[in-house]
């Protein structure tokens, strides 16, 4: 059986970049056992085999330029300035 | 009129051939049938209006003027496409994924837009943020996920046939719960160019019908290399309805997996109907051999593992920046992150994102992701072994028949474990079809069964379905409510 501490469900949802509510914290927690506790099985048949080879292949294709209107997609920016994405402060002021 | 909401691909195509019906009364006819009927089931996010219809879809080919939907997770240029999550509620897509340019090419016509889980993630169209559609044989049911709009339109004969996805489950499972066909194709056979990701290295796109002639149908159209998939095998696009004889391949091999049948939880009248379906087969002379499976009980942990790292991943591209929704009054570009994501996604995905990070991340990636990659890989060897034997296999798609709407909300491992006999066809990249056969008893609920197949034998599996089909009256019965 897996135990998540809390501060765990906080790091892990900050590695996520979403917040969680004091009142989701703990229902999280429960969700997060039960799934790993039960993915914790694949330990049983896997500890005798060899890792598993990489037969992923390159796939090339002749460096065309295509062209594309970058204005349907800047169009659906939430905020924009001709052409960059606004966002709020990066750095805060100390 | 009513004789076409359920009429086949096949008879809708020679109604127009013999112009009994013309390509515009028939989509009048199909937009009516979801205007009068699907206030019941709720499938669809979005019927488009019908002159849309009209200007995006009306190219002169085999499929002219067949109508369809799509799951909303596939690209379709100038339409929304939100995934049902409130993250991308108004995000329109600005361009077609493959699978639709190719279908629009053919003359098919796209309705709209279904509802499922989402992102894909779910068992029984739940977790969509906008609508909880139900199962057309009873309405107090789910229709399966995370196609199930998919699945429940085309089986209340709201539309001939849909596109859903499958990554651990979610095109057969749906098709079984709504008594339909659906195939979960070759991995790298249907291009994913368009389709928005969940777990990369298993999400395919299927096709969901009533009757295999239609599902082989329309799969030809979609089936076929695609150089802006780089995973895209390099195929040739064929004609899969041409082997569809009514005969079983001579001398055909089928091993039934006798582990599915006698699983803890396995519902006695699901385990009966698959049976009987060995015992058709049989009959139509099939040689049966009964098949251990060492690994199935394994697959739904590493496919857990797997689909959720790779969802984490392709998740995180979510932030609130460049398009969909965005947290307001947020004072640094962090917060606003961990709030659009907060606000953005439901549960169940903001979960799968967290147990994806949880065993990606240092000190838990060797217990968890490698040890699930080397059972993924155990997997796929011993379907390889069992296939030196046999040319299919055979296992029940679900283990208990469509649930009541909400019946696993306090229990998530539950729901999860719906994935438990078809995500190992995912995880080894190789084709399965979820067929219907047989209703239960007490409920009158529809039960599937999968055929399952070798990388690339889809011939063999349209083949086999098709005869088995041609056997059977499952697939003519339709839900009393839509008749």
């Amino acid at each position: 059986m897996i135990k998540i501490s809390k501060e765990e469900v906080l790091k892990i949802a900050a590695m996520t970049r979403v917040s969680l509510r004091d009142d989701e914290i703990d229902g999280m927690r429960k969700h997060l056992e039960s799934v790993l506790s039960y993915a914790e099985r694949v330990q049983e048949i896997a500890a005798d085999i060899e890792e598993p080879s990489n037969k992923n292949v390159n796939v090339f294709r002749e460096d065309v330029v295509m062209k594309n209107d970058s204005e349907k997609i800047l169009d659906q920016a939430v905020e924009r300035e001709e052409n960059y994405f606004v966002v709020p402060v990066i750095l805060e002021n100390r | 009129m009513n004789s076409l909401a359920f009429a086949t691909i096949k008879e809708l195509q020679e109604k127009l051939d013999k112009k009994e019906i013309s390509h515009e009364e028939l989509l009048d006819f199909f937009i009516k049938r979801f205007n009068e009927h699907d206030g019941k089931v709720d499938s669809a996010l979005e019927i488009f209006d019908k002159d849309s219809i009209l200007k995006e879809c009306n190219a002169e080919g085999p499929l002219k003027g067949i109508p369809g939907i799509f799951k909303d997770n596939i690209c379709q240029e100038g339409r929304i496409v939100s995934c049902a999550s409130k993250i991308l509620e108004n995000f329109v897509s600005t361009y077609d994924a493959t699978a639709t340019k190719r279908l629009k090419k053919s003359g098919a016509v796209i309705l709209g837009r279904a509802n499922c889980d989402e992102f894909g993630m779910g068992s029984s169209t739940e977790t969509s943020a906008y609508k909880k559609t139900k199962n057309p044989w009873d309405l107090s049911r789910v229709p399966g996920g995370s196609s199930g709009g998919s699945a429940a339109a085309v089986a209340a004969g709201l539309v001939p046939w849909s596109l859903g996805t499958d990554t651990g489950a979610s095109v057969r499972q749906p098709a079984a719960f709504c008594g339909a066909v659906g195939i979960k194709p070759t991995y790298g056979l249907v291009s994913r160019y368009g389709l928005v990701a969940y777990g990369s290295s298993l999400d395919q796109i299927g096709v969901i019908t009533r009757s295999v002639y239609g599902s082989a149908l329309i799969f030809s159209h979609i089936a076929g290399h695609d150089m802006r998939d780089s995973s895209s095998l390099f195929v040739n696009k064929k004609d899969y309805t041409a082997n569809l004889t009514g005969r079983l391949k001579e001398g055909l091999r089928i091993g039934v997996i006798e582990d599915a049948l006698n699983a803890e939880g396995m519902d006695s009248e699901i385990a009966a109907a698959v049976e009987a379906s060995v015992s058709t087969l049989e009959q139509l002379g099939a040689k049966v051999k009964r098949i251990s499976m060492k690994t199935l009980d394994y697959s739904a942990a590493a496919y857990f593992v797997i689909s959720r790292a790779e969802a984490a991943s392709n998740l995180a591209r979510y932030d609130g920046v460049r398009y969909g929704m965005r947290a307001k009054d947020s004072d640094t570009l962090y917060d606003m992150y961990l709030n659009t994501r907060h606000d953005g996604f439901g549960e169940e995905v903001k979960t799968r994102m967290m147990v994806g990070n949880y065993v990606l991340s240092a000190g838990h990636a060797g217990q968890f992701y490698d040890n699930a990659k080397r059972v993924q890989n155990l997997i796929r060897h011993e379907f390889k072994t069992i296939f030196n034997d046999v040319d299919l296999l055979i296992m029940p798609t679900h283990p208990m028949p469509a649930f009541k709407l909400g019946a696993f909300d306090t229990d998530k491992l539950q729901m999860d474990l719906q994935d438990y006999f078809t995500c190992p066809m995912n995880l080894a990249g190789i084709p399965a079809i979820s067929l219907p056969c047989g209703f239960t008893k007490k409920d009158n609920l529809p039960i599937g069964f999968q055929l399952i197949g070798p990388h690339l034998s889809e011939e063999l599996i349209f083949q086999t379905a098709f005869a088995y089909e041609k056997n059977t009256s499952w697939h003519t019965m339709h839900p009393n409510d839509f008749k």
